[in-house]
């Protein structure tokens, strides 16, 4: 089993019953994907109400959408995942983004990432399968660069503040930590 | 035409999800028709795929599948193929955000992008805030759907209950019991056909419905139908 895939259920199958208007394998599918669904939105988009938006707009995208998933052009799960995650980095591209005012908040996150730059800033605990080695081989600034804008959906800017370092270092970190997550993949 | 270095900086940058809301734009638009950025983007993202792991779980509140559903019943078959502007994200925030400019803009547009054979609408809204909580749509004037545009908490020993009433009438005639979250069908076997401006609500009432034979309870969504032309 691919290790992006925990359980048995078969993406592509859902997605074709679900071309042909089956609405019960629409909710299967939810039954199955919503939590990790809405965990990746609310990772981007860092308010639960606008992550269930998201996760809304997702599954109507999905339903209106499944005749047009090609096979050939990947595995379905990336297909529905990707979804997700352009519809929630969409949301937060858009000017619609909710800063948070609280400045307790602010000062938690400020405290959390304050030596980001040295300490790694996730913790891998899931298994990430082929990928995993590749992340761990990269140096921790480019590693936490590319998850900070893939996983908590950062800018630019934003990765530059977090990790306390220049727009242009971080440009490059993640210019050169994709390049080689690209040849260790291939 | 676009170089090599550019579609992968394009695709990086699209899939890691660094760009600006203009630039996303751009690419999205791009991808349309450049199967060579389109491929990039799609080996990319099969790569990191394995990152949305690293996002802990959260469990949906358990209204929102209803109102998944809500949005897919209302959408219909028929409008299937198309994109529909009652599941834009935008609608679902100007919605919560209430106002009865709001309801007014919702009217309008069902008015305008209605199947044709929509022959009567009322938006049901908030009394206090104008926010909008329920859609009633008629194909003919013997039988209506009720659909909720939220989905409501409501008390284990209360029930929402659906009235109609015309002018000339001395009170509301009951529709039914509804359940927070869902659609009704109702046929309008008993009442007159449904006429212009008819007023329309739905009440909080006593555990399985009002006692009596008119509401007892405080609306909480109000509207009067309107013709559609």
């Amino acid at each position: 089993m691919p290790p992006n895939a925990p359980t048995g259920f078969d993406h592509a199958a859902a997605l074709a019953a679900i071309a042909r208007g089956s609405e019960s394998e629409l909710q299967r599918l939810y039954q199955h994907e919503a939590r990790f669904l809405l965990g990746v939105a609310m990772r981007i988009v860092r308010d639960r109400a606008l992550a269930e938006d998201v996760l809304h707009d997702a599954f109507i995208a999905i339903w209106h959408k499944a005749d047009s998933y090609d096979a050939s052009k990947g595995e379905a799960r990336g297909w529905i995942y990707a979804i997700v995650r352009h519809k929630a980095l969409n949301l937060v591209r858009s000017s619609l983004r909710l800063v948070p005012a609280d400045e307790e908040v602010i000062e938690a996150i400020e405290a959390e990432h304050a030596v980001a730059s040295l300490a790694d800033a996730f913790a891998i605990e899931a298994d990430l399968g082929r990928l995993q080695g590749c992340l761990e081989r990269l140096d921790t600034a480019k590693r936490n660069s590319i998850l900070y804008a893939y996983v908590d959906g950062c800018t630019h800017g934003e990765i530059a503040q977090r990790l306390q370092s220049p727009l242009g270092t971080v440009k490059a970190w993640i210019k050169r930590g994709l390049a080689s997550l690209k040849e260790c993949m291939s | 035409m676009t170089r090599e270095s550019d579609r992968d900086e394009l695709a990086s940058g699209y899939v890691l999800g660094t760009l600006s809301a203009a630039q996303r734009r751009e690419v999205e638009a791009q991808l349309l028709q450049d199967a060579e950025l389109r491929a990039r983007v799609q080996a990319l993202e099969a790569q990191l795929l394995p990152l949305t792991r690293l996002a802990e779980p959260v469990e949906p509140s358990p209204s929102l599948w209803p109102r998944i559903q809500a949005s897919l019943n209302f959408a219909g078959n028929s409008l299937r193929q198309g994109w529909s502007w009652w599941t834009s994200l935008g609608l679902w925030r100007g919605l919560t955000a209430g106002g009865f400019a709001t309801a007014a803009v919702l009217a309008f547009v069902l008015l305008t992008q209605q199947p044709a054979d929509t022959r009567f609408v009322v938006v049901l809204a908030a009394p206090q805030d104008q926010s909008p909580g329920w859609v009633v749509q008629a194909s003919t004037n013997r039988q209506l759907k009720l659909i909720p545009l939220q989905a409501l908490e409501v008390p284990a020993d209360k029930s929402l209950q659906f009235w109609t009433k015309l002018d000339s009438w001395s009170g509301p005639k009951s529709l039914g019991l509804v359940k927070p979250g869902q659609a009704l069908n109702v046929a309008l076997d008993q009442l007159p056909p449904l006429e212009a401006n008819q007023l329309f609500e739905i009440t909080l009432e006593p555990y399985n419905g009002s006692p009596l034979n008119r509401p007892t309870g405080p609306v909480l969504h109000i509207g009067r139908a309107v013709k559609v032309m």
